[in-house]
């Protein structure tokens, strides 16, 4: 079985404009919000019912003209693990969220 | 847009062996921002080399038992908050942050830090390795993580460092492959 990048996008891209959708910034909730954007996005993964094992991290930044880098460098079988990540921006702040899904089959 | 170009190029940097993801994302200030108060845009990027699922597909192995429950040796948590920490220091202590620069950094410094955590020769666990960098400009930013997995098995470790003008978060995922 093969990750589905495509298909695990179009969840993620779903779950954030349900939580943080026409919102902008706010720091007291900001802990909330993060929580909420990958439990649901690791919840809705799960239902589909592959044999990945998940990774899901979110980061959420205000927007204010400050330059964010991400990278990530993964060890793992090329054949069938997989990751993907989404990237999503309202007026006020921006989120970035990578899953890895990793398999537990030969 | 250059997506499609770093694309390309993680392409061809292919090695074989061990496949190594070399994206990167910046985000930056739109000048003219005069969108509607509701509109949210999101982009996706794929890091996989999509030509490794069209190749011939594996024969299913047959492998032996090994009667083993647990893994001989557990991942050092420890030992590779060290190795966060260091590499961190040494390659960011001094440094402004300037996008190019940053950019070539966060890449490097991934893949350094997935160099020196496979020396550690720790047999069965894959690595995850993902970096932050961002510049320090009164603003904030927060970073979180859910994983599912086996937790008496599989763990993570985390380090995050700032000088003057720039942070960096340094999370590292390891998961046992039974």
């Amino acid at each position: 079985v093969v990750f589905s990048a495509d298909e695990a996008s179009n969840i993620i891209k779903e779950c954030v404009d349900s939580i943080i959708g026409g919102i902008d910034y706010n720091h007291s909730k900001i802990n909330q919000w993060t929580a909420a954007v990958v439990e649901q996005s690791l919840m809705h993964l799960v239902k589909m019912g592959k044999p990945f094992k998940y990774i899901v991290t979110c980061a959420i930044m205000q927007k204010s003209g400050a330059g964010l880098h991400t990278a990530s460098s993964c060890y793992w079988d090329s054949s069938t693990d997989g990751s993907c990540t989404v990237r999503w921006e309202n007026r006020t702040m921006y989120c970035v969220i990578s899953v890895f899904a990793v398999s537990i089959m030969l | 847009m250059s997506d499609i170009a770093k694309d390309k190029a993680a392409r061809l940097l292919k090695k074989t062996g061990s496949f190594s993801s070399l994206s990167s994302y910046d985000v930056k200030v739109k000048e003219n921002m005069r969108k509607q108060k509701d509109s949210s845009m999101s982009t996706v990027s794929y890091m996989d080399d999509p030509g490794h699922h069209d190749d011939l597909p594996r024969p299913a192995q047959q492998m032996e038992n090994t009667y083993q429950l647990n893994p001989t040796k557990y991942f050092p948590g420890a030992t590779v908050n060290n190795i966060l920490k260091d590499v961190l220091a040494s390659y960011l202590q001094e440094e402004k942050y300037e996008p190019e620069l940053c950019r070539q950094m966060t890449k490097t410094i991934s893949e350094v830090i997935k160099a020196r955590i496979k020396d550690l020769m720790i047999p069965r666990y894959k690595i995850i390795v993902l970096i932050h960098i961002g510049q320090l400009n009164e603003q904030s930013i927060r970073i979180g993580s859910r994983c599912l997995w086996n937790s008496s098995t599989d763990t993570f470790s985390s380090f995050s460092f700032c000088n003057r003008s720039l942070f960096a978060v340094a999370n590292v995922f390891a998961v046992y492959f039974e």
